[in-house]
């Protein structure tokens, strides 16, 4: 299978400047810019490269976005991975670390951008001396700095830490947080490329998402645009986690079947028990009974099987496991999570949980399966951020594909009681 | 309140610091976990200290870092677990493990050692989930834990 | 409609509103009320609450009315099923974990949540556990109570405190279902304007402690009345029940306060019920001292009979001494009708023109355009001089914030200490102590030379003010390039003559081309710019008529009124002294403490052979006095008031007095010597002011409405300045600059305050410099002294003024820091050492 971001990812010391040059890194530079800027931009949108953070916007359509004349304008690689599930970016960061850093630089080249942040989560500060040091080397290659390669176009990559909040991998809530506040998410509009970090025009893209540049212009759009299906281009990391026997992040060509991933790279069921549900895309998307393993592993088909490829964990679920607890402890997660800015999902997450507890004390009334399903009408697309319709994803979708686990729990419950 | 000075050499990372970004607020985060890396708690004067530093309210330090979990306004140990409870993690068993350990440490979750060894917290997803079960302590990531790894990881810290 | 317009329709309704209008605003102008919790108009969107969901066609989602602008075209529905569902979910949500103790909440009544509740709300909670319980009511301040049971997290007040105080005080803590609102490490939340949070809170989470259980709120009745401790005006309600001030709150004038009041107009009048308060005439036993030609005075006289025993007296003194012999303190703290009739008592009915209510320099009217408040934020420079408003007047302080951080405007500042608003500035200029007259030539001169016109005075003395000169020449261009801007000077915060030369620098401003310029003269007491329109001054009648203009004055006033400059404030305290004044009126002043020279004002009141004081509360000067009238004051009184931006509006009567008004006692004054007038109310004489007075043309009930309305400003004329400001030597001594201080501990803000804990103690502030020199460390005990007294202090090393000066907040009457001024009012210095 094709192999872009994870081709040399278990070679010794590709995290330094040597091995990577050694395989053909930092060669995109020249290439891109004896171009114009707004040509890799028709590039990267030629690839039908889309972001891999979770929302699947066009990354190139994304940076067309930037106000006009405003500077200076900013990147932001938003590192700060804390989907559950998720775990590709770290392998990134701390194995090809130049990857990233050359695909900062066609971006701020592109963009015309001087100033790149990467805002990783601050669990990962092992990783911020990887990076920190890749950075140096760059540097002192000239890679970045004053008038980079003799072109005049400047950049600067500097590495910043958050400090334990989910909610600051939200893009708005993110430059908060990089900007030194509570990471609350922002309004929009303005969006970022307009009025992004320090409200200067600001493109924010996730670690894979970055990476994935320097082979498109290395390698051209056509090529990466070659791979995948018609409108989900090129490869993904999908980390599988879960009850599998090769847990494991693995690339994999846009459209192959989830049942592949699972069964062959991920080798299959542990323990040889069945698999019972699957989670495609980190623990905000719904979940999808085990029926549904051959979906394509792309976004069209994931959308039309009532899901989504969001961030690309694949967590997989086998027939042992307990769909009420699990759905429970990622309400738990969320709840913990929640900003609490919006009323609907400070207080729904919370209720949610109250309720889901209930039930798994035997202390829940069928109804309660009923009422979950509202107060998730109530919470889902009624706040400012995602979060709350991400709570809403397990508990609705656990509730559609195994309704009867939950009733199972009001069998010997006595009516009326609380 | 003045019982808070900066070493000469964190001031130097602090100038560090400040120079990566045109606004000096965005050094916000940056110097709390300064201060809570060196100290292993940020107290009342630590905040007024980096409000001085950052030209804002006291109670705006305050605010941000009550808004993050690696922050902690009550000293941790030397040795800062947080063991991951989340999804994968919880698939493959982490609950019991989780148990083991503060049993082991004979300590609740959420505590710490009387000899401030040790501080064991539960955490959310921290995104090593193909190796979990796994949990991190200070900067090192752990992953497929057992029983016996533990008592191997935790018996190796002195 | 014009291209910053658009039209939009809500509910079937059209509406044409400005671009960037939000949806929720627009919604009101159709009368489509659109249920809010977190949005306020005046400090933006939040979107937190999400209490303000609506449908808009062609967006998938439902869209919070309160974060969206309007867009051309666009289809708003309020009330469709989607919506209501969505609104009775968040209402669920907001009170799952509420208490429901509506019963014991001072909120109960006016509180939004009930409101919504009732309108929008499901009719049950599908709530069956038990509610989440809170930190109950604990003190967020000593004014304040915090209830964080019941609060909804809607950010309102801490949005407030970053947006509109911006000094984030009061912050959100902790994340998620465990957000709170708090302040650093717990201590109070003491803001100079905490209280608004009280008023903006959309659930009874912060709560006024004082008014806490004292009344259910519709049991109130409400007086639209205006705040009486500062030169703003702002509009406020008092509420009160059974003749009782129970709670006092902001009711927005866009004009004036913007919505907003201060710490000590919401807490600050609780002198209407002070044990000091005067409720009848009274012969003073204590005071005196020596035999008076006043007629004794019955023991059961009423308060109208008094009245009329004054006049004549006044009337048999100015008859056997001439009328230069008797003479009336007024003051900026009465009401316009109260100051109008009082000189007009002294003018016509007594023949003299000793009158005035200040112990500084100051002439009526302005060469050039009297700004309003809100003319703030259009101005694209503000200018400051001696001024301090978020001391001197506070509401002021706000608005400068406002406009530099949301309006792009810019602020300078030519000032003797630094300020807080200094933070907002672009360029502070600081003059040295006393060099003001220089400091402000300087500036003139500068902006004489750039414009091409002659120099008001000669180029000398810029070093003496300390002023570098590439700072004036910086400020000099700031003033000459800019669009549009707003002077704010402070005239009692200028010595000598430095007023008139503050006015000249105005004339040669109007000059800059393409310029818009106003002022807005900021002295902080209530009423001082009506004192000045009233006449209450010994050179001007009424709307800055000089008073040697005999023509005018004798076709105004008739043939008997007196056409030669009476004496000042100051110099009648001296001619007390001397013995050439025989007879004093003063009305709600107290120059004992707020006039300059201490003891020697009291020494020269006692020699007086007859002093009235008529006042509301007991004074060291009601003291010395033969008589003492009672006047009602704000809370009571009825009247008009004049505030720094020249708004004219009604001060409303919130408590029914037991004595009668201001107004009746001095038009008693007025029949008993010969005036036939009959005012039967107060608005009697404001329609006599609107035909007297220059500039107060149509003021009336109507034309005041809720919010006033603008006098003109008159013009003011053009006094002789002396050729050369007079600088001033060094020898070693100090220069004195008492600086104004808000929560001052005084008559006003007496010892039960409930502003008490913001009281300071005596501090002076050296320079860094000096205190080198004399040997004083921050903290030590100093002292502060002239030929005549010695005070003591602790010294602050803040650099609050350059060197050669000491600062001296005024904190309480009892400090007696004007002791250290002389009689006349000139600068003063002062002897600083280390005790």
């Amino acid at each position: 299978m094709t192999q872009i971001l994870f081709k040399n990812i278990n070679m010794k010391d590709l995290h330094t400047m040597k091995v990577y040059e050694e395989q053909g890194g930092y060669q995109s530079l020249k290439k891109a810019f004896d171009q114009k800027p707004d040509e890799i931009i028709d590039a990267v949108k030629a690839s039908g490269l889309r972001g891999r953070g979770g929302a699947g916007f066009p990354t190139g359509l994304k940076w067309s976005f930037l106000a006009k004349d405003v500077f200076p304008r900013y990147l932001c690689c938003n590192a700060d991975e804390s989907e559950p599930g998720t775990c590709k970016d770290r392998e990134l960061l701390l194995k090809n670390p130049h990857m990233l850093i050359e695909g900062m630089i066609l971006c701020s080249y592109a963009c015309r951008i001087e100033t790149g942040y990467i805002y990783m989560r601050g669990e990962f500060h092992d990783l911020s001396f990887i990076m920190d040091k890749a950075i140096e080397e760059a540097h002192a290659k000239g890679y970045l700095g004053k008038n980079i390669m003799g072109t005049g176009f400047n950049l600067e990559i500097y590495t910043h830490l958050g400090a334990g909040a989910y909610i600051c991998g939200e893009e708005s809530a993110l430059l908060n947080s990089l900007e030194g506040g509570r990471g609350e998410p922002r309004m929009k509009p303005p969006f970022p490329a307009v009025e992004g970090l320090y409200a200067k025009p600001t493109v924010i893209n996730n670690v894979e998402t970055l990476c994935v540049v320097p082979y498109i212009v290395n390698e051209g759009a056509e090529k990466y645009a070659s791979l995948g299906t018609e409108k989900s281009k090129g490869t993904k990391l999908v980390s599988v986690s879960g009850h599998v026997k090769k847990p494991g992040n693995y690339e994999v060509v846009m459209g192959t079947s989830t049942r592949e991933i699972i069964y062959d790279l991920a080798g299959g069921i542990r323990d040889d028990n069945e698999l019972k549900a699957f989670i495609p895309g980190g623990s905000s998307v719904p979940m999808l009974p085990a029926s549904q393993v051959d979906v394509g592993y792309d976004y069209e088909s994931l959308a039309a099987a009532g899901t989504m490829l969001g961030s690309g964990a694949l967590i997989v679920i086998d027939n042992k496991a307990n769909i009420v607890e699990t759905t429970l402890r990622l309400i738990s997660f969320y709840m913990h999570e929640s900003c609490g800015k919006c009323t609907p999902c400070r207080e729904g997450t919370r209720w949610l949980h109250q309720i889901v507890e209930r039930i798994l004390q035997h202390k829940g009334q069928l109804e309660y399966v009923n009422k979950l399903e509202d107060i998730c009408d109530n919470m889902a697309f009624k706040t400012f951020c995602p979060l709350a319709d991400a709570c809403v994803s397990p508990v609705m979708s656990s509730i559609k594909h195994f309704r009867s686990e939950y009733e199972e729990y009001f069998k010997n419950t006595p009516v009326g009681s609380v | 309140m003045s019982g808070f000075t900066f070493s000469e050499k964190q001031e130097e990372e602090i100038a560090g610091i400040l120079a990566k970004y045109p606004f000096k607020k965005s050094a916000m985060l940056p110097l709390l976990t300064l201060v809570q890396r060196a100290e292993r708690v940020i107290s009342p004067e630590a905040m007024v200290a980096i409000s001085q530093k950052l030209d804002c309210s006291p109670a705006y330090v305050q605010s941000v870092l009550s808004f993050y979990t690696m922050y902690h306004t009550e000293k941790v140990g030397r040795y800062m677990i947080l063991f991951c409870i989340n999804i994968s993690c919880q698939l493959n068993g982490c609950d019991k493990l989780l148990e083991y350990t503060a049993d082991k440490l004979d300590i609740e979750v959420g505590g710490t050692t009387a000899d401030e060894k040790f501080t064991l917290h539960r955490e959310e997803c921290l995104a090593d989930c193909t190796n979990a079960p796994m949990m991190r302590i200070n900067d090192t990531y752990y992953g497929d834990l057992t029983e016996q790894r533990i008592d191997q990881i935790l018996d190796s810290l002195d | 409609m014009s291209d910053n317009e658009v039209t939009l329709t809500i509910d079937g309704k059209s509406v044409t509103v400005p671009k960037g209008t939000k949806v929720v605003d627009a919604a009101k102008q159709v009368d489509v009320d659109i249920p809010v919790f977190c949005y306020h108009e005046k400090i933006g969107p939040l979107g937190c609450c999400r209490m303000c969901l609506v449908e808009v066609e062609k967006m998938p989602k439902l869209m919070t009315a309160c974060t969206m602008d309007v867009m051309p075209d666009m289809v708003v529905k309020t009330t469709t099923d989607k919506v209501e569902k969505a609104q009775k979910g968040v209402l669920e949500f907001t009170l799952l974990n509420h208490p429901l103790d509506c019963p014991v909440c001072d909120k109960g009544g006016e509180c939004p949540l009930q409101d919504n509740t009732f309108k929008y709300g499901p009719p049950d909670t599908r709530m069956e556990f038990h509610r989440h319980n809170n930190a109950k009511a604990t003190p967020l301040s000593p004014v304040i109570t915090i209830d964080r049971e019941r609060c909804i997290a809607c950010q309102r007040c801490t949005a407030y405190s970053e947006r509109i105080e911006q000094d984030r005080g009061l912050v959100m803590l902790n994340r998620g279902f465990h957000n709170e609102v708090g302040t650093f490490n717990n201590e109070p939340y003491d803001t100079r304007f905490s209280g608004n949070v009280i008023d903006i809170c959309p659930v009874g989470a912060l709560t006024n402690t004082d008014f806490r259980f004292k009344a259910r709120t519709w049991d109130l009745t409400n007086a639209e009345t205006l705040c009486a401790n500062c030169g703003c005006n702002c509009n406020i309600t008092m509420g009160t029940r059974l003749n009782e001030l129970l709670r006092i709150e902001a009711r927005p004038n866009d004009a004036v306060d913007d919505g907003w009041i201060c710490d000590k107009g919401r807490w600050g009048h609780q002198f209407v019920h002070s044990k000091n308060k005067i409720l009848t005439a009274r012969e003073n036993s204590a005071g005196g001292g020596k035999p008076t030609s006043f007629p004794t005075f019955p023991r059961d006289c009423t308060i109208e009979e008094a009245a009329g025993k004054v006049a004549e007296a006044f009337k048999k003194i100015a008859k056997e001494h001439g009328p230069e012999s008797v003479g009336f303190i007024g003051s900026p703290y009465g009401t316009n009708e109260e100051n109008y009739l009082y000189q007009k008592l002294f003018r016509q009915g007594l023949g003299s023109n000793n009158i005035d209510h200040k112990p500084y320099r100051d002439t009526p009217g302005l060469p050039i355009d009297h700004y309003g408040i809100e003319q703030i934020e259009t101005a694209n420079v503000v200018l400051l001089i001696a001024s301090d408003p978020t001391e001197e007047l506070p509401i002021l302080d706000l608005r400068i914030k406002k406009a530099v951080t949301g309006c792009a405007t810019r602020l300078v500042s030519l000032n003797d200490q630094k300020i807080v608003l200094d933070k907002y500035s672009t360029q502070s200029v600081q003059y040295k102590v006393g060099s003001e007259a220089l400091a402000i030539d300087a500036l003139a001169n500068g902006l004489a030379r750039e414009l091409g016109e002659p120099a008001p005075t000669q180029d000398v003395g810029l070093e003496q003010t300390g002023i570098s000169a590439e700072d004036m020449k910086a400020l000099v261009e700031t003033v000459r390039s800019s669009m549009k801007i707003c002077v704010v000077y402070n005239p009692s915060a200028l010595s000598g003559d430095a007023v008139l030369r503050v006015k000249r620098l105005l004339k040669l401003i109007a000059k800059v081309p393409t310029m818009e310029c106003g002022a807005i003269p900021a002295a902080p007491a209530t009423n001082a710019v009506g004192a000045m329109d009233m006449g209450l001054l010994p050179d001007f009648y009424p709307g800055g008529v000089s008073a040697t203009d005999q023509e005018e004055i004798k076709k105004q006033w008739g043939e008997d009124t007196p056409t030669t400059n009476g004496l000042s404030a100051l110099e009648m305290i001296a001619r007390a002294e001397s013995g050439e004044l025989k007879a004093l009126l003063v009305h709600r002043s107290n120059p004992v403490i707020d006039f300059p020279g201490g003891a020697r004002v009291e020494k020269a009141l006692r020699k007086l052979d007859l002093l009235v004081v008529h006042d509301m509360l007991e004074t060291e000067t009601t003291e010395l006095a033969h008589l003492v009238l009672p006047s009602s004051g704000p809370g009571y009184d009825e009247g008009t008031t004049t505030n720094i931006g020249g708004r004219v509006q009604a001060r409303k009567s919130a408590l029914e007095a037991t004595h009668a008004p201001d107004w009746k006692i001095i038009s008693l004054m007025l029949n008993a010597l010969g005036d036939e007038t009959e005012y039967q109310k107060s608005l009697d004489v404001t329609d006599e002011i609107a035909k007297k007075v220059p500039g107060y043309q149509g003021i009336n009930r109507r034309s005041m409405g809720k919010s006033g309305c603008t006098r003109e400003s008159t013009t003011s004329t053009d006094e002789t300045i002396a050729e050369q400001p007079t600088g001033s030597g060094e020898d070693g001594s100090l220069r004195l600059r008492v600086a104004t201080f808000l929560f001052s501990h005084d008559k006003i803000l007496d010892a039960s305050s409930k502003l008490a804990h913001h009281f300071l103690s005596f501090t002076a502030h050296l320079n860094t410099e000096d205190a080198k020199r004399l040997a004083i460390k921050d903290g030590d005990t100093v002292l502060l002294s002239n030929e005549d007294v010695t005070l003591e202090a602790t010294a602050s090393i803040s650099n609050r003024c350059q060197p050669g000066g000491v600062v001296v907040p005024r904190v309480s009457d009892w400090q007696g820091v004007n002791a250290l001024i002389g009689t006349d009012g000139t600068l003063a210095r002062v002897e600083v050492r280390k005790v």
